[in-house]
């Protein structure tokens, strides 16, 4: 009989338990230019339902969806003037939360509020503050500008939506995982440096093409500029630009979601191209759907090992993965009161990767795949 | 609420204090290998770099404000490594 040893103990997964709240800050719900038909769109979000309208004043409005009359469904009902009418019996609720109508009663119970959410109209997106505590988003918390959007130097948003159901972290451990972008992507790190710092986290990779992956005769890509942050728990703007032999094509490329419960998200990624000599108004915009189908694949095969996989609060790291931990430590201050943010959850914290060792391995696999190609296409041309 | 656990790669070989030679600023490094490092710095840490203030003082207002590293800082832990204060994991191997 063997009797193990300490260093040899079987090491065990921690799962913990899903958080019971959801992420203070700005969640971006979408384009503007699909809530702007004067009609209410539900919105399944932060573990409820929300009616979001434009009303007739153009401010887009985000509201609990159940009447507080009787729980009739207000996005269902119909916007009138600047309120939304419940379909039961035409109660009408303004983008504050107040009641502004009763129309077969005498009196309107006008101190009857409902619960709305601070919007934000911003590059053509529309982002809603939610904050456990119900505090006002601070003046210092905000989703920066992006220089492209709305220029006539760049594309329109070519933007994409679908439903995870897994919990909103394992979407956001991806701003260290450096070695799930050879893995899972298909693409190959040189360099990969995380920078946390307050409610921003950066992730800074530079990655090189793939010549073992892709058609014959197709343009090859020789590399990626990758700056991407989040801005809060959400919403990342990754400052992407493509390189080839002769010409660059600079993107942004839009990263968010919002949780709908504590297992499911719905994730959406947005993308403008710059426009140049080289991509004119009609190619540049192929090239943003383009790039769009790629990005779409790439949480395709996300959505794959999230899928199937578990779970994990003690993840065994070596040292040239990402810094997890830290992450975790930062993406927690969106968990507590603002009363409990410690410092460690918002110092700045640098980790910069050193990926010779990944890159040697890496560069080794991707010239046996050529040579197998090479192999294989020597023997059918035979 | 989730614990906030530390990384476990600092269970043999935790951060060590650094000082920066041009400021003074106190943070905490480690270096896995020559070209690994974490750097965890502090609020009053921050306040004293000269390079993250100035870039605070270039960057347009409304910008995106990303300071990528101070290199006083850098050139202070690669001396920290020669005179043996900071030691690389990789060599302890």
């Amino acid at each position: 009989m063997t009797t193990h040893s300490e260093a040899d103990e079987v090491r065990l997964i921690e799962a913990g338990s899903l958080p019971t709240r959801f992420a203070r800050g700005w969640h971006c719900l979408g384009l503007v230019r699909d809530f702007s038909d004067g009609k209410p769109h539900q919105i399944n979000a932060f573990g409820q339902k929300l009616v979001v309208f434009r009303s007739g004043d153009g401010a887009i409005n985000v509201l609990d969806g159940y009447c507080r009359h009787m729980g009739g469904d207000l996005s269902q009902g119909t916007v009138k003037g600047n309120e939304i009418a419940c379909p039961f019996h035409d109660w009408r609720w303004g983008g504050d939360g107040k009641c502004k109508l009763v129309p077969y009663s005498k009196r309107t119970p006008r101190l009857a509020r409902t619960a709305s959410w601070p919007t934000l109209e911003q590059d053509g997106m529309l982002f809603v503050w939610n904050d456990p505590e119900r505090n006002a988003p601070p003046a210092d918390v905000t989703i920066p500008r992006i220089e492209g959007a709305g220029s006539d130097d760049w594309t329109d948003w070519h933007w994409y939506t679908t439903v995870v159901h897994t919990n909103c972290r394992e979407i956001i451990d991806n701003v260290v995982d450096m070695a799930h972008f050879f893995y899972i992507h298909g693409s190959l790190p040189t360099h990969f440096k995380n920078i946390f710092e307050g409610t921003v986290a950066t992730q800074y990779m530079n990655s090189a093409g793939r010549p073992d992956i892709g058609e014959p005769g197709e343009t090859q890509m020789l590399g990626t500029t990758s700056v991407a942050s989040y801005y809060g728990p959400s919403f990342m703007i990754d400052d992407l630009t493509y390189h080839y032999t002769n010409v660059d094509h600079h993107t942004v490329l839009i990263n968010c979601h919002y949780p709908i419960d504590a297992n499911s998200f719905v994730l959406q990624y947005g993308i403008i191209v710059k426009k140049s000599a080289e991509l004119p108004d009609d190619l540049a915009m192929q090239t943003a759907i383009g790039l769009g189908d790629f990005v779409k694949m790439g949480f395709e095969q996300d959505v794959e090992i999230w899928r199937n996989k578990t779970r994990i609060d003690n993840p065994l790291l070596v040292e040239e993965d990402g810094p997890v931990y830290q992450l975790r430590r930062w993406y927690e201050q969106f968990y507590v009161d603002v009363a409990d943010v410690t410092p460690d959850m918002v110092d700045r914290f640098e980790f910069e990767l050193d990926t010779t060792q990944p890159t040697a391995a890496w560069m080794k696999e991707v010239e046996a795949n050529l040579a197998t190609q090479k192999a294989a296409s020597g023997s059918v041309g035979g | 609420m989730m614990a906030v656990r530390p990384d476990i790669r600092l269970d043999d070989s935790p951060m060590v204090p650094v000082t920066c030679v041009r400021c003074g600023a106190d943070v905490q490094v480690r270096k896995s290998s020559w070209n690994q490092t974490s750097v965890q710095w502090t609020g009053s840490a921050l306040e004293r770099c000269e390079e993250r203030c100035t870039a605070g003082q270039l960057a347009a207002s409304g910008g995106r404000g990303l300071f990528l590293a101070c290199s006083a800082l850098r050139d202070s832990i690669m001396d920290a490594v020669r005179v043996g204060t900071l030691s690389v994991v990789d060599d302890t191997l």
